[in-house]
């Protein structure tokens, strides 16, 4: 099969995060940034259908911090072919970064079994637009929040998760865009000597691309941290009393 | 008289001695030629520096033997075992060179008085002392004690030879080919119990004595190499290579490796020579199971049996390999996976096993390589990612790395801008794990009361990455390690304090300092050579019993067993050991990267709960004293889970100094 993993570096949320003083944008000083969790799945996604149908895993990046890490990572991990799209991620918006891509994609037809697999979300795509947008500029068919690939005669089965614990599956034609949620399995580890050693003897492929004419970001007005909206309320003393204390309070919001 | 000059089914007796020694040591030759070709099939890995203070370990603990003294039973009887085996395997070389060139001018060993005398006594000590051993091992055997025929038969081999030595003296002196005196007291005496027996029949018997005694002997130079006895062969090479005459305890490195070790080892041939040598010279004592946290609690890992399964292992499919033998994976059909991440690394089993193998490196290989197949369970994973990206294993930023000290109510140096007399490395449970962080301020109070001019490296400082190298990430390790070098080589300080023995372990021993390597001292030692100096502004003597675990690290791996004690004695408290203490002391189950992991099998009993059980026993002692961050953590819920809270406290040494400054 012939994989793409759409990677994509999203801001870590183990550094503290702070609203820049121009009151719309991050806090650049502390600001690191990761491989969005689902791209991990659906890198291993992609690397777990190599194994058992063959085929190659092509991933590919726009620029952004730390990403040549990831890409030499994925290599590592088994990804045959890494891709780096020199416009820079920031400030492009998940609209115009999936124009990028589909330019990038589309530039040649399509091998009959492609699979392009971005992850279904990020941090900063909740509503997972990325996909849907790519699928509709590439004219492909598109499944969201998938959580199982099974090809199978030039098709692939997918199961796709809804909310409340219900699944479906789909049966879709190739190629296709399908938006990873999770993998049949976790992201597997790599090694740091094996990292290293892909560093040394792999290289990155950059291809040059016209940036796109409009970035097709809404306008943001305003960045803020949520604001507490009460206070919890301790219960001390005793556990009798504490018993006794929370009674009372569910008998004064009438729930007993 | 001479006993070859006899004919043996008509035979001449010297041609039939000469045929017995050709056949036995022509088939002994052949068999070590085949252990030595497995041997050279291992990794090449440098054992061959400093040969003098090799010969010397060798030495001792070959003729010596204090190992095998540190279990009572059974100590003394295989000393005076193997010193009969000396002095048995020397007469019978030289009854053997008498025998098969008739033409040299010297005597048969029994001939000479004060031998003869030697041979006897030492008949009679290896006599009871094999009755002990037969007994040990039928009546009382230890748990795990591995009781193989093998050993049954060895010992009446060994029995048949003491007898043969004694009745042959004995019909000797009654054939009158040697008289009755005080340097053959058991041969006359036995000569006096059978002196009815006819002269002629007499001699037949002294004569068919020696020749028992030679086939025997000959019998057991063949069997000896097909034996568990092999290791009276290997193990004085074993304990002569062994890594810690000349690297600390539980060196990972691979001395001149020719391939890349840190890719682990997945087939026995990936092994070094040095590891694969172990399994010749095991003995099967069980020292190393018994003293095991893993086996203890009833995982799958015996270190014993790990050993075993190994030389089985390549015997089989080095020397006769059946059909499927070559598919047998050493990991997954030899060993499973379970048996090789249930070890702590806590150094008890090298510590005890007398012929000094080797177990904690080897488990590390095969650790390395499931982590280069990327089998690592996911939470181990988790952690290793998080140290790879935020230098610790709470996956916290390394910003919060020194957030302790907000609230610590202390100005601490930063040693990256002004120097210090002491770096003091934190380490991640005493940084970050909430349950510590209170302990880390106590420790800081402490310190700066004393007037101890330190500093930290705040955020600049890593995980060492001790667990990380014990878990089998090397390359990991490699950067955790880089990244230190080089915030330490910014720092100006002149020693290094650490908290965690895991760190203090790994920054003494495992990095390489470019040959410029700081003191580094556990708080411990610190503190102990404050309170020598009486700079510890001690305001009252604290009263009562208390007991001190020793951690791994501190103790087994780098031998600093009496700093802490003399601390804790200094602020007014009496000391009281548990049985296990000191180098046998009894690992919490924290080490080696098991912290990160879950039980995947059905233990029956936690190592940290064991401890604890073992701790409660002692009467009137209401505080177990910790010197470890990891200590803290694992006995605090042991105390728990066994139900001991009000009965036992868990306190970090620092608390109770801090106490006695109140």
């Amino acid at each position: 099969m012939n994989l793409y993993v759409l990677l994509k570096m999203v801001p870590d949320t183990v550094e503290e995060l702070n609203v820049a003083a121009d009151g719309k944008s991050l806090d650049a000083e502390f600001l690191r940034f990761k491989l969005s969790d689902p791209d991990e799945y659906a890198l291993e996604q992609a690397l777990l259908l190599k194994e058992q149908h063959g085929g190659s895993v092509t991933v590919v990046a726009l620029d952004a911090p730390e990403v040549d890490d990831v890409l030499f990572t994925a290599l590592a991990k088994g990804a045959d072919r890494a891709v780096k799209i020199p416009i820079a991620q920031a400030g492009l918006g998940t609209v115009a970064a999936a124009r990028v891509l589909a330019d990038f994609l589309g530039s040649a037809p399509f091998a009959p079994d492609t699979l392009v697999l971005p992850g279904s979300q990020a941090i900063d795509d909740l509503e997972g637009e990325l996909a849907p947008f790519l699928a509709a500029a590439l004219k492909l068919p598109y499944v969201g929040v998938v959580c199982g690939v099974t090809p199978a005669n030039g098709r692939v089965t997918v199961i796709k998760e809804f909310a409340g614990g219900l699944r479906a599956e789909f049966d879709v034609t190739l190629p296709a865009v399908l938006g990873i949620q999770s993998a049949e399995k976790p992201p597997r580890y790599v090694p740091v000597a094996k990292v290293r050693a892909v560093m040394k003897s792999a290289q990155i492929e950059t291809v040059d691309l016209p940036p796109p004419a409009r970035p097709g970001q809404l306008e943001i007005e305003r960045t803020y941290k949520p604001e507490a909206a009460g206070r919890a309320e301790m219960l001390e003393g005793s556990p009798d009393e504490v018993a006794d204390k929370l009674v009372d309070v569910l008998a004064k919001i009438s729930v007993i | 008289m001479n006993p070859v000059n006899v004919s043996i089914v008509g035979l001449p007796g010297a041609l039939v001695l000469w045929l017995l020694a050709v056949v036995a040591f022509g088939v002994f030759a052949y068999r070590i030629r085949q252990l030595v070709g497995l041997l050279r099939q291992g990794r090449y890995e440098d054992r061959f520096d400093r040969p003098g203070k090799r010969l010397a370990h060798a030495l001792k603990n070959v003729l010596l033997q204090p190992r095998i003294f540190n279990e009572r039973a059974i100590g003394l009887p295989h000393f005076l075992i193997f010193w009969g085996f000396v002095l048995y395997a020397t007469c019978f070389n030289w009854g053997l060179a008498r025998g098969l060139f008739p033409f040299l001018p010297i005597p048969f060993p029994d001939e000479v008085r004060p031998v003869l005398l030697f041979l006897e006594l030492f008949s009679v000590i290896v006599l009871i002392a094999l009755v002990v051993a037969l007994a040990r091992r039928l009546f009382y055997p230890p748990p795990y004690l591995h009781l193989s025929m093998d050993a049954n038969l060895i010992l009446l081999f060994i029995g048949l030879l003491m007898l043969s030595t004694l009745f042959g003296s004995g019909f000797r002196i009654v054939a009158g080919q040697a008289t009755a005196s005080g340097w053959a007291p058991i041969g006359s005496r036995l000569a006096a119990a059978f002196a009815s027996v006819p002269k002629e029949t007499a001699a037949s018997l002294a004569t068919a004595m020696w020749w028992l005694h030679m086939t025997v002997v000959l019998a057991f130079l063949v069997y000896l190499p097909y034996s568990k006895h092999l290791h009276l062969l290997a193990s004085p090479f074993n304990v002569f290579f062994s890594q810690s005459v000349t690297r600390p305890a539980g060196d990972l490195g691979v001395r001149g490796a020719k391939e890349d070790f840190t890719a682990g080892a997945a087939r026995w041939q990936e092994l070094t020579w040095k590891q694969l040598l172990g399994g010749f010279s095991c003995a099967e004592c069980g020292r190393c199971d018994r003293s095991c946290p893993a086996t203890t609690a009833g995982s799958p890992l015996q270190p014993q049996q790990m050993i075993h399964k190994i030389k089985e292992h390549m015997v089989h499919t080095g020397l006769a390999p059946k059909n499927g033998d070559h598919e047998l994976k050493l990991i997954g059909d030899v060993l499973t996976e379970a048996e090789i991440w249930a070890c702590t690394m806590c150094m008890s089993c090298m510590n005890r096993c007398a012929v000094w193998n080797e177990h904690v490196p080897l488990l590390v290989a095969l650790r390395r390589h499931l982590v280069s197949q990327g089998l690592v369970q996911r939470t181990v994973q988790d952690m290793l990612g998080n140290l790879q990206r935020y230098g610790n294993s709470f996956g916290k930023s390394d910003r919060m790395r020194a957030r302790w000290t907000q609230t610590a109510g202390l100005k601490i140096k930063d040693a990256r801008k002004e120097a210090v007399e002491y770096l003091w490395f934190v380490g991640d449970y005493a940084s970050y794990d909430p349950r510590c962080e209170s302990i880390t301020r106590t420790t800081a109070k402490v310190f700066a009361q004393a007037g101890l001019d330190f500093g930290l490296l705040y955020e600049a400082e890593r995980n060492a990455g001790n667990d990380v190298r014990r878990v089998g990430e090397e390359g990991l390790f490699e950067m955790l390690r880089d990244k230190n070098q080089q915030a330490l080589g910014k720092a100006q300080f002149k020693k290094i304090v650490t908290t965690d023995p895991h760190s203090y372990h790994t920054l003494k021993n495992e990095y390489p300092w470019n040959g410029n390597r700081p003191e580094v001292q556990h708080y411990t030692e610190v503190l102990h050579g404050l309170s020598q100096a009486d700079k510890l502004p001690l305001k009252r003597k604290l009263a009562g019993r208390v007991t001190y675990h020793d951690p791994c690290y501190l103790g087994r791996y780098n031998g600093v067993y009496d700093a802490p004690r003399e601390v804790l004695r200094a602020l007014g408290l009496e000391v009281v050991e548990m049985p296990r203490n000191r180098e046998r002391s009894f690992c919490c189950g924290a080490g080696g990267g098991r912290i990160w992991m879950e039980d995947t099998e059905k233990i029956q009993e936690r190592p940290a709960e064991n401890r604890i059980r073992e701790a409660v026993a002692l009467p009137g002692v209401p505080t177990f004293v910790v010197a470890c961050p990891k200590d803290l953590a694992m006995f605090r819920d042991a105390v728990k889970t066994t139900g001991n809270e009000g009965k036992l406290v868990v306190k970090d040494l620092a608390e109770l100094v801090a106490e006695a400054m109140e």
